[in-house]
């Protein structure tokens, strides 16, 4: 289009009809409610870090949003579709990613899980996550129409678990756990046959002696310490007991914003990553602490949705991927917080500062969004 | 809103629509799960919680109260506070990393590092975010090192705190006492009583027996601090504690004493030269305590919380028993200063009189006994008066056969013998007065039991104290009193609480002639040739009227291991000797014993005589009624504090290596 004041009208008249169209196609329900929670993970992350020498991690989770929301733009705009034919290309990024984690990967607290590039870090363990997502769906997708056979699938399947007996070894059981999760939610509700399902979980209950035996000490303690935080309340118990007190301490409406003792005055190591739940609960009391909740459990519901109404079984898998990811993440991550679940580094859905967990939600989301808009097939 | 689509048929994922009724079931259990948990910490136990991170943040730390001084008559002070610098810390901060750093910053030595673990052990048990104190009173030089830290390790503190210091270092020591760490049981019991375990507590003498009074009450302040333990600046606190901040401390009541410092430092150098005495000076009109010595002594500024383990076994292992106050807790044979007692039994029963003459020959036989009992010297033919001056045995031998052992006992009682004086300080002994039945409790009588007891040796035994305390009643017409040492109750601000009066023991009634008779008897002992004292307590300064006394000591064997004292020896006679000045007109009472002394007139004469000549030409016409703040010179203060400071050499000199025999001055 030219410039000037005489073409101004139609450029304004076909400006409208680009916007009804493209209001029609995003998912805004998707995209607000991202928005929201975004948001408040801000509010969240300013009261944790402000006055604080981690002050400068708010500035850099800004950065990150922004990047994360180009994401989820650029794959909502792509086709899942085509995404869907690279996906065992981009798993095998991610597993080349987590060996070279593995065999070389900068240590932090004990355990290998990230990577450096340049100044970058990133934790190839959460991106691994999106790209078993879309082998499940890519799976699914050829299976369709045609009864699987087991010689084809067996290999496949098996290919699956690589990423998780990676990031266990990393050791990160927390990651490790969750990818298991994902798989068999969405096995559970992808699979006709629930026999297998059975199978695996059966084979897991066997292998839960063997791998407590391969546990490293901290984790031993950590799984320790939940069972009974009290019994060493300055060591693994810690957190959880520091955090018990800080959610508990928020009682019905909560400190305030930027109130919470526990954590403005440091009670809670690093609580902005693992436990800004804990930061949440204490400042805003029983009442935020269920608004958030609700908000995250609409996000699935509305991601169950839009796999309902997904075009393809590729597209619902993928979206059930997500909200699997979603759900589990968030479960996990505040029975934590509530002394329900054993310390493990499971973050909270763009509450948590760190970019890779960020980046890693924008992306699925973004997915999501792109199944949405292609809900209608053109 | 998800089934809109319709049934099953119209999703692309078929399995989807006919589990998706499980999978909201998941969903609801899971996050109703959380909602419970969340209802359960936040709503049912939401005030325990919020009190337990109020409890993270506020912490709370005693202020000391002033602990009351301890003033001699004239307002000088015996115990006074002194600013000192207190090391504290957390237990939880206390990592072997930064114990081993502090070790190295300011060279603890491992008894110091014994002592902090202690305190720590015993810490942990309680809250593991307070801070305890580690070490008192460190050098400046350590202070300052630490404080130079107190940005990397907030939790390590050191705070200036009033400490108690002894500014005449030893003097009065047993009396004015000491104060020391409470141990765990005690830190259990008075915890009630609002002591915190690390606190300094009066262990001897009057800062034992007083502590009630001194101690005042302590003051309290909370504050907030950050999970590190660092404090947090007033505002943030402000908003964070509801209430009083600080309770101020209230200062505790001060002592004055009825004693006389410069008496006091008198006596002290006066028995100097040996090895182990006490000395007891009263004022005979009201039974005041002028001075109060038991020697050997310690430094109760050592003794606060800076005795090493070497200085206490030292301490320990001195046959003398240093700890022992030999003025009001031992009993001691009373010698020959004993015989006022059957002078006066003797002569209000018509016994005996003035005049009698008995021919002394050296030697005494008592019908029923084979023994014969050997005097100190053939004296010959003595009246009263001239057996009280040559302290004639045989003579009392006479008389007390006369009038028997119970009769002597029932005098000797009435003067306070065979009862604690009630003062009530150190373990305030006694004595013992045995009668006829005592010994008939645990075997035979024998009448050379009534001989013994006569002349003050065998199973009689008094108190210095006692003994002050009955020489003043001699002198004062029979007013036996009961001893004082403190002679008010003040507040930090002067004023009066507690003004006490001098206390009647017992009112004797002795007939007037017979002290009189005693008094002449004991002046002469002093100031003519032939009497016991002559020529050791004869003054030209004041006239004295005293009766020596030498004690003999039972079958006491130095035990092998124990370390030589020169100049003492467990086996020789204690040197007494008691009397009164002036001898015309009667103004103090003075008791004094060596230990192991050896002849009381020839030993204990001159220290007393030394004593009162110091009291007549220095304390006794001192200007009492404008008296504030010390009257004594610097020149004196000066000796004063070179005497201690070469004492602690002493101590500690003699502590490092294996102690060796004991060199006394």
């Amino acid at each position: 289009m030219r410039g000037g004041v005489g073409i101004s009208l139609p450029r304004a008249q076909i400006g409208m009809t680009r916007w009804r169209r493209f209001r029609a196609a995003v998912d805004w329900p998707l995209v607000a409610t991202i928005v929201v929670i975004a948001a408040l993970g801000l509010l969240n992350l300013y009261s944790a870090v402000n006055g604080t020498r981690h002050a400068g991690k708010f500035d850099q989770q800004l950065r990150w949003m922004f990047v994360g929301a180009i994401a989820f733009a650029a794959f909502t705009a792509i086709d899942y579709r085509s995404l869907l034919r690279v996906a065992w290309i981009g798993f095998g990024v991610a597993l080349v990613a987590l060996i070279i984690v593995d065999v070389a990967g900068s240590n932090a607290k004990g355990s290998e899980r990230w990577i450096s590039i340049g100044t970058l870090g990133g934790q190839p363990s959460e991106l691994a996550k999106l790209a078993v997502i879309m082998v499940l769906a890519r799976l699914v997708s050829d299976g369709a129409g045609a009864k699987p056979h087991w010689t084809t699938l067996a290999p496949k399947l098996a290919l699956l678990c690589v990423p998780v007996v990676l990031i266990a070894v990393q050791p990160d059981l927390g990651t490790a756990t969750l990818l298991t999760l994902i798989m068999l939610s969405v096995g559970f509700l992808a699979l006709r046959d629930l026999w297998p399902m059975v199978y695996t979980l059966f084979g897991m209950f066997l292998a839960v002696p063997i791998l407590w035996e391969s546990m490293h000490r901290y984790q031993k303690d950590r799984v320790l310490a939940f069972l009974d935080p009290s019994a060493d309340s300055t060591g693994s118990g810690w957190h959880t007991l520091q955090s018990i007190f800080a959610v508990g301490s928020g009682k019905l409406l909560g400190k305030g914003f930027m109130s919470g003792t526990q954590n403005q005055f440091d009670f809670l190591p690093e609580h902005w990553t693992d436990f800004p739940f804990s930061v949440w609960a204490e400042e805003w009391g029983f009442v935020g602490s269920v608004v958030m909740l609700a908000i995250f459990a609409f996000l699935i519901v509305w991601l169950l949705n839009i796999a309902l109404r997904a075009r393809d079984a590729a597209g619902a898998v993928l979206c059930l991927g997500v909200a699997a990811m979603t759900f589990w993440h968030v479960i996990v991550n505040v029975a934590m917080v509530l002394g329900m679940a054993p310390v493990v580094g499971v973050t909270l859905p763009f509450i948590s500062y760190g970019g890779s967990s960020l980046l890693t939600f924008f992306i699925g989301m973004g997915l999501c969004a792109s199944v949405s808009l292609r809900r209608h097939g053109y | 809103m998800l089934m809109h689509e319709g049934g099953s048929g119209g999703v692309a994922l078929p399995t989807l629509g006919r589990r998706l009724r499980w999978v909201l079931l998941a969903m609801l259990i899971c996050f109703g799960g959380l909602v419970v948990r969340l209802w359960q910490l936040q709503v049912m136990r939401g005030d325990r919680y919020r009190e337990r991170t109020v409890s993270n943040v506020v912490h709370e730390r005693y202020l000391p109260s002033l602990r009351g001084r301890i003033l001699d008559r004239d307002g000088v002070p015996l115990a006074d506070n002194r600013a000192a610098f207190n090391l504290y810390a957390t237990p939880k901060a206390m990592t072997p990393a930064l114990r081993g750093t502090l070790k190295r910053l300011i060279g603890l030595s491992d008894e110091e590092l014994e002592k902090i673990d202690g305190r720590l052990a015993t810490a942990k048990k309680r809250k593991v975010r307070d801070p305890v104190l580690l070490l008192e009173d460190i050098s400046r030089e350590r202070a300052a090192l630490i404080d130079q830290e107190r940005y990397r390790w907030p939790e390590v503190e050191v705070r200036s705190e009033p400490y108690r210091h002894y500014p005449q270092g030893a003097l009065a020591a047993h009396l004015v006492g000491y104060m020391t760490q409470m141990t765990a049981e005690e830190a259990r019991q008075l915890g009630e009583q609002g002591y915190s375990s690390d606190e300094l507590i009066g262990r001897y003498g009057l800062e034992s027996m007083w502590e009630n009074y001194l101690r005042g009450k302590k003051g309290k302040e909370r504050y907030a601090v950050d999970a590190r333990g660092r404090r947090l600046d007033e505002a943030t606190a402000a908003g964070l504690i509801d209430g009083d901040r600080v309770t101020e401390p209230v200062a505790g009541y001060s002592l004055v004493l009825t004693l006389d410092a410069d008496l006091q430092r008198i006596a002290e150098r006066a028995v100097a030269p040996h090895p182990a005495a006490a000395v007891a000076v009263v004022e005979i009109a009201t039974g005041k305590v002028l001075a109060l010595v038991s020697k050997p002594s310690f430094d109760p500024n050592v003794m606060t919380g800076h005795l090493t383990k070497a200085e206490a076994k030292f301490l320990e292992d001195d046959p003398r028993k240093p700890f022992i106050d030999k003025a009001l807790r031992v009993p001691y044979p009373p010698g020959s200063t004993f015989k006022f007692i059957t002078t006066i039994a003797a002569l209000e029963d018509g016994q005996g009189r003035e005049d009698e003459p008995i021919v002394c020959k050296g030697s005494y036989q008592v019908a029923g006994d084979r023994n014969l009992f050997d005097c100190t010297s053939s004296h010959g033919k003595l009246d009263l008066v001239g057996a009280i001056q040559h302290s004639c045995n045989v003579y009392f031998w006479s008389l007390a056969e006369r009038v028997g052992l119970d009769r002597l006992a029932e005098v000797a009682n009435a003067y306070g013998f065979g009862s604690r004086t009630g003062l009530g300080l150190n373990g305030d002994a006694p004595g013992r007065i045995p009668t006829r039945a005592w010994y008939e409790q645990r075997g035979r009588f024998m009448i050379g039991y009534t001989i013994n007891g006569a002349t003050g040796q065998g199973d009689v035994e008094l108190t210095v104290m006692q003994l002050t305390m009955a020489y003043a009643a001699l002198a004062n017409g029979g007013t036996l009193f009961v001893p004082q040492v403190v002679d008010r109750v003040v507040r930090a601000d002067g004023a009066t609480v507690i003004q006490y009066q001098p206390q009647v023991k017992n009112q004797i009634d002795t007939p007037p002639e017979i002290l009189e008779l005693w008094k002449r008897g004991t002046y002469k002992a002093v100031n003519e040739p032939g009497g016991t004292a002559f020529g050791y307590a004869t003054s030209d300064l004041i006239s004295i009227a005293g009766k020596s006394g030498t004690a003999q000591v039972a079958a006491n064997k130095a035990k092998k291991d124990q370390r030589q004292i020169r100049g003492w020896s467990p086996s020789a006679d204690h040197a007494w000797f008691a009397g009164v000045a002036p001898a015309d007109n009667p103004e103090v009472a003075i008791v004094v014993l060596i230990e192991h002394g050896g002849p009381g007139g020839k030993v204990a004469g001159p220290v007393a005589k030394a004593i009162l000549e110091g009291w007549a030409t220095r304390v006794r016409n001192r200007d009492h009624g404008t008296a504030s703040g010390p009257l004594v010179g610097g020149a004196i203060f000066g000796r004063l504090r070179q005497l201690t400071a070469t004492w602690q050499l002493g101590v500690r000199a003699a502590a490092a290596p294996a102690p060796g025999p004991e060199d006394e001055p």
